[in-house]
């Protein structure tokens, strides 16, 4: 590490850390693959069990039919968005900050959304038959509900993953190509071709790429507002109390920002450790991503307040009912978790030195991710136990099988993560060296 | 794969191969898949004659459940028996059934039948199969080797052409005859016999009152005839025909009954009949009698209101009351009911005669021209001194048949002991329950479902009992049988002419024949007979005079055992009854109507003392009486007195079947012999017990954990006097909120339910009845206690206030409310819910994937999920309905307003060109309903009883405010001025 501090970083050295990090797995990285691949082992089994008796093994019961499952999906589509929005939003805005995380934070959206396109599946009482979902020509004559939020679901999810993945196999092509130039062994060389689209660098070859990721820059850019917004609609458009409310849409967005940027932390964290990237990520990125989540936060504190306002503004008992139910009821300790992880834990990050103290963020990142996960169980569970007819409130409790296939979704994310820091580009060769002073000649 | 021309020399034909691959292939696919198994249809070879596929028989029989004798028009379809209905025809339910009618195909089709005779075998120490041959054989011997003991005949009330047929199978064995049912009413007999001279129960006119006076008669529940206490009990809330009766209901609990009537006095336990005798002082003090009192005046002279209000906990103002009251209307005094088993139980009848006498109700409301059979069955007293035979030895035959005593008589008898000794038990029951288990022989007996026979339940009727099927099992009527056995026994072999028992039936018709219908052809008549069920006839009126006895009761203070702070009563189940509806899973799932508790027991305990105790719902208590001990679940209430715990009857089974075996407990196992000392009836409240925390709690599983609606008001009511004021009924007109998408439109029909709360007394009839026309599985305890349960119709259950502070007891039935602008139905992204064009909420179980966003979206959370597979043990599936899909897992289903009567009516009505008539077709629901609380119909027709009923000014919907515009309208319960 100190060896790395000491030489200043130059063209030559950008390339040589960024193919080393793609070199031979060691025994740590095995060390810590094989155990996630043992987890999604894990999570698949508890999956074909729960396929093969019946959802029963989940903890679902009247009046509570979603729970772990969805609040997963509207978790992982969340951490997808913060990717986007750094890839495409702040390359828009050209926020300089952005250059050595958004790989990895792209890398993130592309498997956070196919995980996350996994439980809409795997919530179904007969997954097996979820092609019925899609609008296709068929003998049956059978078509599908447009008015259903589900629906819009289903083209937003898979929208998302397909230009999320172009984008990111678009970003890395001159850094593939970077690495095909580099390693010798024949298998890795021909990947890497094939994956680099035989970019040789010149100056034409730079010009329409640069236009291109303009482009799908501008193309993704809605599309992280979009898809929270559908997201949100799949229970805003319910009429459940503490689900049917207009402010759902820019909440969520905000939400899905806050976590995936706490999520992004999360991950980089450990990579700029371990792979010696703090010439890299600086601390000076990890300041504009901390000012990122303080606003974040604020605006999902505010969407809190402004729920409980609306409740009580309303005159409802349903939804009064209901807030009152969510801070005070069998679930609050789930709420105030909720409430402590998001808005009081990153008040400490007004203060500077918090920002730029990797420690504390990597604390404060995983509260938040534990904070949002429990906002989408509260908003999904807690709403369904107390809706409007007093005879059939229930309580929700989660079962093995659903924790089980919780961890191996996680364990599915940081599976493709280890993957990919093994094999691809964690950081942006080209744009990091697009912010390096234009060295002297000689120098 | 065959023929010749394909083994030629190139081996394998590439038409061969790709049979192959095809066949591989999809057995590959069919294995490999998740989807539903692949079941083989086995066509009929020879169709039977008179079979349509499709076309259902119905056929005409009695009720055997209990002893109320209801008519019953079972439905048979291609040889199967797939649903029990009530008999419009039978003067005694008119149509309706309760939830043990509707669950006893489930005893016909019980998988724990005994399948064939058993004979105990004393090397393995266990009852093993044998032939029917063998059985007979075996049963012969031992009655030809009769000694110098007794023969006796235990059986449940069989009146009718079968008791004679006991009789005269008896007589020439020397043998007697005991009719036990578990609930006789003994005191009732004996107070009759003492205040009128009449050793009988007379049929009490429920719908003839206006002012019904209940001194704990459960008539809701297992009182005499719930069913026909049901009707009458609706009669008398039918407050759209004027009617405005008033319920009052003097128990130390609030049960079922009690939760329904007006006024529950929760009196001191076994004091009832001071408060009697105190408002018998009023009426005769204020000269409110319609009769001279008599002898009776100097009975009550001194209970005066102050002294019974001392005596009773009631207070007096209430107690004057209620005899201006009673006095003034058209009323009726009834007793009974656990709480009045005590050890003045007589007493207490003597003085609700009293009432009844001097409020001028004899030959009224209470008629004595048409007692019940059960009048005749034994006493307890009887049963003790058989209990006491047995244990000497003296009883060397037993033949028990359809009663199980040694559940059913109190622990203190022993009566599994008295059992052992006597040395030939002979069952021939259908079942192997706590008494069969101990037979040395058991020829099983056909359910009333597959044999001949009558039942007379009441004078004036006469119920005919035939075989809707051929029996499930190897077994045989128990007539057939003994008329079979009685050929190879000296002593019998001229007894009996006939054969079969079926021609023995007709004999004994055809003398009744000659008297009831002389001129036809015995053919014509009994044709008629099997077609309409009954025979119906009105007995001549009797005068009944006050007898000279009545004056000799003295009226003492009730004895209890024991020391402990509460008494403890143990009360009848209405699911139940005496523990033989246990066996049947449909009223094990069925929720009790006040803790919604499901296949077990649990102890009720006044809220106060619970909170004193630091008990909760689930917490486990350990009940300690003189007669023993017992771990039970408790259920906090505040309808019980403080003083006062109660256990439901009918768990505690240490056999009987998987679903009844092991459940909770038997309190009849605690109990002492102790009688009420006039009439030496069984008492139910004798015992003081002692109640400590096991500081342990659990889930006490139920339906429904929600005591109060809260801000709610789902289940509303109405002050009698502002009915017509046109409040709040349809005074937040929400139909006025504008729609996004344009209204629905109906041609036809639009299909609509009305439900009168005023009329629903909670009893879950409904519920059953739904279970058994739709194919609705049970799930267990264990998936209930994930409130996983399948039924479609619900029966809510709401604590509340009155203005006093009195316990209000309000039921909700909730089924889907078939909404115009349903909400379910544009959340699912596959159309497997859609809004049909007769306005029902459509389901297409084929096309659900499962999202469950409909069943989240839903307003009233009445949709239910496959979260398995569920099976329904062979032969329990021979019931399940051909006309509705059975479901597997990862599909949502719900109430259609049973969408498959509407077709098959609709069916019919085409064939004749015209549309259907109001209430041609009844959903299960309402044709089982006791209470006529449904009215299902076409709202589109302004004349339809439901259309008429929707407009009603008491008429709202539940939960109006979320604009779904449901097609149910619920009827606000009335509230009358409180004593």
């Amino acid at each position: 590490m100190s060896q790395t501090q000491q030489t200043p970083l130059t063209y030559a050295r950008i390339t040589e850390d960024v193919v080393r990090m793609v070199d031979k797995p060691s025994k740590k990285w095995w060390a810590l693959f094989l155990p996630t691949v043992a987890l999604v082992g894990l999570g698949a089994t508890c999956f074909f069990y729960q396929v093969a008796t019946g959802l029963g093994v989940a903890g679902y019961r009247h009046p509570v039919f979603w729970g772990v499952y969805i609040t997963d999906f509207v978790f992982w589509v969340g951490i997808a968005h913060s990717g986007t929005l750094i890839s495409a939003i702040l390359y828009l805005f050209r926020a300089r900050f952005r250059m050595s995380i958004y790989r990895i934070a792209e890398a993130m959206t592309v498997f956070a959304v196919l995980t996350a396109g996994l439980f809409p599946i795997i919530h179904l009482g007969r997954p097996w038959n979820f092609l019925w979902l899609i609008p296709y020509p068929n003998s049956r004559e059978l078509w599908i509900n447009f008015k259903s939020p589900l629906v819009w679901d289903v083209f937003a999810v898979s929208t998302y993953l397909t230009v999320s993945s172009l984008f990111f196999v678009i970003g890395m092509i001159p850094d593939i190509a970077a690495i095909r130039d580099k390693v010798k062994e024949v298998p890795r060389k021909i990947i890497y071709s094939v994956l680099s689209f035989g970019w040789k660098g010149s100056n034409r070859e730079w010009l329409h790429y640069t236009r291109a990721y303009l482009y799908f820059a501008a193309l993704a850019t809605p599309l992280v507002l979009s898809v929270h917004s559908v997201v949100s609609w799949d229970f805003a458009m319910g009429n459940v109390p503490g689900w049917h409310t207009t402010i759902f849409p820019p909440y969520f967005v905000a939400g899905a920002i806050f976590s995936g940027l706490a999520m992004v932390i999360t991950l980089t964290i450990p990579i700029r450790k371990i792979f010696h990237l703090e010439d890299y990520i600086t601390l000076d990125n990890y300041d504009g991503m901390a000012k990122l989540i303080i606003l974040t936060s604020c605006i999902v504190g505010y969407a809190y307040a402004a729920e409980f306002f609306m409740a009580w503004y309303s005159g409802s008992p349903y939804e009064w009912g209901q807030f009152v139910y969510r801070a005070t009821g069998e679930y609050a300790l789930f709420y105030w978790t909720m409430v402590i992880c998001n808005c009081v834990v990153p008040i400490s990050l007004w203060w500077e030195k918090v920002r730029k103290n990797i420690k504390a963020l990597f604390v404060i990142s995983i509260l938040i991710n534990i904070g949002m996960w429990f906002e989408r169980f509260n908003i999904i569970v807690i709403s369904l136990s107390r809706d409007f007819e007093p005879g059939a409130w229930g309580i929700y409790k989660i079962s093995f099988v659903e924790a089980g296939i919780t961890i191996g979704s996680f364990a599915w994310f940081f599976m493709f993560f280890l993957l990919f820091v093994k094999t691809l580009p964690a950081v942006s060769i080209a744009e990091m060296k697009e912010i390096l002073p234009v060295p002297k000649k000689g120098g | 794969m065959s023929g010749k021309e394909n083994k030629g020399k190139n081996g394998m034909k590439r038409r061969d191969f790709l049979k192959v691959l095809g066949v591989a292939g999809g057995t590959a696919a069919v294995a490999g898949s998740c989807s539903e198994p692949v079941e083989q249809i086995i066509p009929y070879v020879i169709p039977p004659e008179n079979v349509i596929p499709g076309v259902p028989k119905f056929y005409a029989t009695t009720c055997r459940e209990c002893s109320s004798g209801c008519g019953l028009v079972v439905k048979n379809r291609e040889g199967r028996a797939i649903k029990v209905e009530g008999n419009p025809e039978n003067p005694i339910n008119k149509g309706k059934t309760c939830a043990m009618g509707q669950a006893s195909l489930q005893g016909l089709y019980n998988p724990d039948r005994v399948r064939s005779p058993l004979r105990y075998n004393t090397e393995t120490q266990r009852l093993e199969p044998i032939g029917w041959d063998r059985g007979e054989e075996i049963l012969a011997e031992k009655l030809n080797s009769l000694g110098s003991g007794k023969i006796v005949y235990l059986s449940n009330n069989v009146s009718g052409t079968y008791s004679k047929f006991v009789a005269e199978f008896l007589r020439p064995l020397g043998g007697k005859h005991y009719v036990y049912e578990t609930f006789s009413h003994e005191p009732i007999r004996k107070a009759n016999s003492i205040v009128f001279g009449r050793d009988e129960i007379p049929s009490y006119r429920i719908d003839k009152a206006d002012y019904l006076l209940s001194f704990g008669a459960d008539y809701l529940e297992t009182w005499l005839s719930a069913v026909s206490n049901s009707i009458g009990y609706s009669k008398l809330r039918d407050i759209d025909h004027g009617k405005t009766g008033q319920v009052v209901h003097i128990e130390p609990r609030s049960g079922m009954t009690a939760s329904n009537a007006d006024t529950w006095v929760a009196a001191k336990p076994g004091t009832e009949q001071y408060l009697a005798l105190g408002i018998a002082n009023v009426m005769i003090s204020k000269g409110l009698n319609r009769v001279a009192p008599g002898p009776v005046a100097g009975m009550v002279s001194s209970y005066t209101p102050k002294k019974v209000a001392a005596l009773t906990d009631v207070s007096a103002d209430t107690i004057e009351k209620i005899a201006r009251d009673f006095a003034t209307s058209k009323s009726l005094a009834i007793g009974g009911g656990a709480a009045n088993t005590g050890s003045n139980a007589t007493e207490t009848m003597v003085a609700v005669n009293i009432l009844n006498y001097l409020a001028g109700n004899i030959g009224k409301t209470v008629d004595f021209s048409d007692p019940l059979s059960i009048s005749d069955a034994s006493t307890f007293g009887d049963m003790k001194e058989l209990v006491e035979e047995m244990r000497s030895g003296r009883v060397e035959i037993l033949i028990v048949h359809n009663v199980n005593p040694v559940f059913t008589l109190p622990g203190e008898l022993k009566v599994a002991e008295a059992l052992e000794k006597v040395p030939f038990v002979l069952s021939l029951s259908s079942f192997l329950d706590e008494t069969s288990e101990k037979a040395h022989l058991v020829l099983p007996e056909s359910t009333s479902f597959e044999s001949w026979g009558d039942y007379s339940p009441k004078k004036s009727v006469t119920g005919i009992t035939q075989p809707v099927m051929r029996p499930v099992f190897n077994t045989k009527s128990a007539g057939d049988t003994l008329i079979s056995v009685s050929k190879n026994v000296e002593a019998l072999k001229n007894t009996f002419a006939e054969k079969k028992y079926y021609d023995y039936l007709r004999s004994a018709w055809k003398k009744r024949a000659e008297i009831l219908s002389p001129g036809t052809s015995f053919e014509k008549f009994w044709e008629k007979l099997l077609v309409k069920g009954s025979v119906t006839a009105t007995p001549a009126p009797v005068n009944v005079a006050l007898s000279s006895r009545a004056s000799s009761v003295s009226f003492r203070d009730p004895q209890f055992r024991g020391e402990g702070d509460f008494h403890l009563i143990a009360y009848p189940s209405h699911r139940f009854l005496d523990g033989r509806g246990a066996n049947k899973p449909w009223l094990q799932e069925l929720p009790d109507a006040l803790t919604t508790s499901v296949w077990d027991s649990w102890l009720e305990i006044n809220s106060a003392v619970a909170a004193k105790m630091g008990l909760e719902d689930g917490s486990y208590v350990k009940v300690d009486t003189p007669g023993g001990s017992f771990e039970v679940q408790v259920f906090v209430y505040e309808g019980i007195r403080p003083d006062t715990i109660a256990i439901p009857i009918g768990q505690g089974h240490t056999s009987y079947g998987r679903y009844a075996k092991g459940r909770g407990v038997n309190p009849f196992a605690l109990l002492p012999a102790a009688t009420d000392t006039l009439s030496g009836g069984p008492s139910l409240l004798s015992t003081k017990a002692n109640v400590s925390s096991l500081r342990k709690r659990d889930l006490l599983v139920r339906t429904q954990y929600t005591k109060s609606q809260g801000d709610r008001h789902v289940a509303k009511t109405v002050a009698l006097d502002q009915i017509g004021h046109h409040n709040g009924a349809h005074g937040a007109d929400h139909s006025k909120h504008p729609d996004f998408y344009p209204e629905k439109e109906y041609s036809k029909y639009r299909w609509g339910m009305a439900i009168d709360l005023n009329k629903c007394t909670g009893c879950g009839a409904c519920v059953t009845a739904c279970s058994a026309e739709n194919n609705i599985p049970f799930v267990g305890k264990k998936q209930i206690a994930k409130r996983r349960e399948m039924n479609w119709i619900r029966i809510e259950r709401f604590f509340e206030k009155n203005s006093d502070g009195s316990l209000d007891v309000r039921f909700l039935p909730m089924l889907c409310q078939q909404c115009g602008n349903a909400p379910c139905e544009p959340v699912c992204p596959v159309f497997a819910t859609y809004h049909n064009h007769e306005g029902l909420n459509g389901m297409i179980y084929n096309r659900c994937v499962g999202t469950r966003y409909c069943a989240n979206n839903c307003t009233y959370k009445v949709r239910r999920f496959n979260w398995y597979t569920y099976k329904f043990p062979e032969p329990l599936n021979w019931q399940l309905n051909p006309d509705v899909t059975v479901r597997s897992k990862g599909v949502m289903e719900k109430c259609t307003f049973c969408v498959q009567r509407i077709n098959h009516g609709k069916d019919l009505a085409k064939d004749e060109g015209r549309l259907l008539h109001d209430r041609e077709v009844l959903t299960a629901c309402e044709q089982a309903c006791p209470s006529d609380a449904i009215v299902f119909g076409n709202l589109l027709d302004d004349k339809s009883e439901a259309s008429v009923l929707s407009e009603d000014d008491r008429g709202y919907k539940v939960l109006e405010v979320v604009n779904t515009k449901p097609a149910i309208t619920y009827l606000k319960k009335v509230k009358q001025e409180r004593v």
